[in-house]
C-alpha cells in the first residue's frame, strides 16, 4: 500500500515542489498550511511520515511537532530555512526524526524520506490515539484540551505538561525528581515545593474531590502515580 | 517612637513613593518639613554630569527673604563645599556682617545628596537671623535629604531605563531584520534550488507542462531574489546618503500614469481610479519618485488584495499633495507610528513576505526631495498614504 505523507508549509510553492517530487515516487500526499491544520489533518487519517516546515503562522513547526509527539510516534522530518544548529537541535529534541535544511535538492529530499521510512519503527508505546481517558478525565492531545466529564478545564502550560507525564505513564510511580526534571528542567530537580503546589492545583481542577484524588495519587515517600483503571 | 512621629515618617515615605515629577514631590516634602522645622530659603543643587558644575534645580523663598529676590543668600558657594566634602556642613553668618541687617545674618545648613554612593548634589537650608539649627532639626533635614537622594536616583534610573528601552527596540529591529532577510533571501533560493534539481532528476520524466511550470517558477524566483538584493543595497545606500538623485523638471501626473500602466501589465485586475488636478512641474528624480509610487501601489495590492485604490493629486500653495487610498484591512494604531522605520514590520504582517525596507526607502527618497510622507489608517476601513512635495525641491 502506498505510504501517505503529510507535508506542511505555508508557502504554496514549497507544497507544490514537495508534492510533485513525492508523487513521482508513488507516495500519497496530503497537505497543510500551518501547524494547527497539520495537527488536525494528522489526527484525521493514518499518516506514515510528516514533512514539517518551521516558520508558519498560527502554530509553528516546533509546536506542531510537540503536539503530534504527545500522541504519536510517526516519523517527522523538519524542514528548516534557518540552518542554525540551535533550531536543528530543538527540532530533534522535540521528537523530530531528521531535518532538512532549505535550500535542498529534490534528490536529497527523496533520499531522506526513503531513509526515515526505512528506519520507522512500528507504533511505539506512546499510544497512536488522539484521545486519552482516565475515568471521567479526558485529554485531546491534538488540541491540547482537557475535560472533566463534560466540563472543559483550563490548565496552564506547566500543568498540562505535568498531566501528560502521568497520562503517558499510567500505573507507574513517578518520583518528585523525575517529574521536576521532565516538566521544569534538571535545575529544578530538588525543588519539591513547586511540585507540591502544582499537584495540589492540578487536583483542584481535575478531581471531583481533591482530598480523595482518583487521577493523581500520592504514594508516600515514593512519588505520585495515575493508577490504572480497573474494568 | 511615638505614634505621631511614625505617622509623620510614613507621610514622608508615602510622598517619596508617589508618582509625579521630582519638583512637585520636593514641594510636598518641604511642606511636611515646615511643620517641624523653620527655614527661610531652601535650594536644591544637582551636579551636571557633563559640565561638572552645580545647577540649581529647585529654590524657594518661604520666610523672611520672600521679597529679597536674588539679593538674599542662597548658599551657592556653600553648596559647592558640601558636594566637595560630601558631608553635612553648617555655616554661621560672616563675622563682618552688619548685625542689624537680618538678611545678611544667614545661617546655612547643607546636606549632600547621594546616588550610587557618589555625591551628586546638595540640599541647602537658610535661616536669616537664626535661630541656630538644633540637633533634632539637623537629623530631620538629613532624613529628608536621604529621601531626596532616593528620588533623584529613581529619576536617573528612569531616564537610563527609557534610553535602554529605545536601544533595545533598535537592536530588536536589527535582529528581526537579520532573521527576516535571511528567511526572505533563502525562500527564493530554496525554490530555485528545489525546482531546478527536480528538473535535473534522472530517475523521472516530467511532462512538458510541468517542466514549463517549474521553469517559470525558477525565473520568477530569480527576479524576486534580485529585487530583494537591490532593496537591501539601496536601503544601505540611502542610510549612508550615497544614493545619487538626478533632479529635473517633472510632471507628477505623468509619472503616476506611467507607474499605473506598468503595474496593469503585471496585475490585469488592478482597480485604480484617479483624480489628478492640474499642477505645475516639480524638480525631482523621476525614477526614484516612480519607485515610491510603485511601492505604495504594490503595498496596497499586497496587504489589501483586490480592494480598489483611489489616487488624488492636488496643488496646494507651493506644494503638491498626492494621496493613495485603499479600502484594505488598515494598519493597527500601535504600528502606525513605526511603519516608516527601517526593518519595521507590523505584528499582523508576519505571514506576508516583506523586508521592512519598502516604506523606509520611500521616506528617504521623499525626504531627499524635501517632502513629507505619512499615513492615516482606520483598522477595518482602509489606509491612506499622503505625499507632500514642494514644487521647487532643489532649493
Amino acid at each position: 500500500m502506498a505510504k501517505r505523507i503529510l507535508i506542511v508549509d505555508d508557502e504554496p510553492r514549497y507544497l507544490r515542489l514537495l508534492e510533485a517530487n513525492l508523487r513521482t515516487e508513488g507516495y500519497e500526499v496530503v497537505t497543510a498550511q500551518d501547524g494547527l491544520q497539520a495537527v488536525s489533518v494528522f489526527s484525521d487519517q493514518p499518516i506514515d511520515l510528516v514533512l514539517m516546515d518551521v516558520m508558519m503562522p498560527k502554530l509553528d513547526g516546533f509546536g506542531a511537532t510537540q503536539r503530534i509527539r504527545e500522541f504519536s510516534g510517526t516519523p517527522i522530518i523538519i524542514l528548516t530555512a534557518k540552518g542554525d544548529e540551535q533550531d536543528r537541535v530543538r527540532g530533534l529534541d522535540l521528537g523530530a526524526d531528521d531535518y532538512l535544511i532549505k535550500p535542498f535538492s529534490a534528490t536529497e529530499l527523496l533520499a531522506r524520506v526513503r531513509a526515515v521510512l526505512r528506519r520507522a519503527q512500528p507504533p511505539s508505546e506512546v499510544g497512536q490515539s488522539r484521545f486519552f481517558t482516565h475515568d471521567n478525565l479526558k485529554i485531546d492531545f491534538a488540541r491540547a484540551e482537557v475535560w472533566r466529564g463534560e466540563t472543559a478545564i483550563s490548565l496552564s502550560a506547566t500543568e498540562y505538561r505535568l498531566l501528560l507525564q502521568f497520562a503517558h505513564h499510567v500505573g507507574k510511580i513517578m518520583t518528585s525528581e523525575e517529574l521536576l526534571t521532565s516538566v521544569w528542567g534538571p535545575e529544578y530537580r530538588t525543588d519539591k515545593e513547586i511540585l507540591w503546589v502544582s499537584i495540589a492545583r492540578l487536583r483542584q481542577k481535575l478531581e471531583d474531590d481533591a482530598h480523595t484524588p482518583k487521577h493523581i495519587v500520592t504514594r508516600s515517600g515514593l512519588g505520585y502515580l495515575m493508577p490504572p483503571i480497573e474494568d | 517612637m511615638d505614634y505621631q512621629t511614625l505617622e509623620y515618617l510614613q507621610e514622608l515615605m508615602r510622598t517619596t513613593s508617589q508618582a509625579g515629577n521630582s519638583r512637585s514631590i520636593i514641594e510636598k516634602f518641604l511642606k511636611i518639613l515646615r511643620e517641624q522645622f523653620v527655614f527661610d530659603n531652601v535650594a536644591v543643587y544637582i551636579q551636571d554630569e557633563r559640565s561638572q558644575t552645580l545647577e540649581v534645580v529647585y529654590a524657594r523663598a518661604i520666610g523672611r527673604a520672600k521679597n529679597a529676590e536674588a539679593d538674599a543668600a542662597w548658599g551657592e558657594m556653600f553648596a559647592g563645599q558640601v558636594v566637595k566634602i560630601g558631608k553635612l556642613l553648617l555655616q554661621d553668618p560672616m563675622p563682618d556682617a552688619p548685625p542689624d541687617d537680618r538678611l545678611s545674618q544667614a545661617y546655612l545648613l547643607g546636606l549632600p545628596l547621594r546616588s550610587d554612593e557618589m555625591v551628586k548634589g546638595a540640599l541647602i537650608f537658610v535661616r536669616f537671623g537664626g535661630p541656630i539649627y538644633e540637633n533634632e532639626h539637623i537629623a530631620m533635614a538629613s532624613f529628608v535629604s536621604s529621601l531626596l537622594s532616593i528620588l533623584f536616583e529613581r529619576a536617573a534610573w528612569r531616564e537610563t531605563n527609557s534610553e535602554l528601552r529605545e536601544l533595545k527596540r533598535q537592536m530588536q529591529l536589527q535582529e528581526d531584520f537579520v532573521s527576516t532577510i535571511s528567511h526572505e533571501l533563502r525562500t527564493p533560493l530554496g525554490f530555485i534550488k528545489g525546482y531546478s534539481t527536480s528538473l535535473l532528476r534522472q530517475d523521472t520524466n516530467w511532462d512538458e507542462e510541468t517542466q514549463k511550470e517549474f521553469l517559470t517558477i525558477i525565473d520568477e524566483e530569480a527576479d524576486r531574489l534580485s529585487l530583494l538584493i537591490e532593496n537591501v543595497l539601496e536601503s544601505a545606500r540611502l542610510q549612508s546618503k550615497t544614493l545619487p538623485l538626478r533632479f529635473q523638471p517633472l510632471r507628477l501626473d505623468s509619472v503616476l500614469r506611467d507607474v499605473i500602466m506598468r503595474l496593469r501589465t503585471r496585475n490585469k485586475d488592478l482597480d485604480v481610479s484617479m483624480d489628478l488636478k492640474p499642477a505645475p512641474p516639480i524638480q525631482g528624480d523621476g525614477v526614484r519618485l516612480a519607485q515610491v509610487f510603485e511601492n505604495l501601489f504594490t503595498n496596497a495590492i499586497k496587504y489589501a488584495p483586490s480592494a480598489p485604490i483611489i489616487v488624488l493629486l492636488n496643488h496646494v500653495g507651493s506644494n503638491i499633495i498626492i494621496s493613495f487610498m485603499d479600502r484594505g484591512p488598515g494598519i493597527p494604531a500601535e504600528s502606525l507610528p513605526h511603519i516608516f522605520d527601517r526593518f519595521y514590520r507590523a505584528r499582523n504582517e508576519r505571514t506576508i513576505s516583506g523586508t521592512g525596507l519598502g516604506l523606509y526607502i520611500c521616506k528617504q527618497i521623499i525626504g531627499a526631495h524635501r517632502g513629507k510622507i505619512w499615513a492615516e489608517s482606520t483598522p477595518g476601513q482602509g489606509t491612506t498614504f499622503f505625499i507632500e512635495l514642494p514644487i521647487n525641491s532643489s532649493k
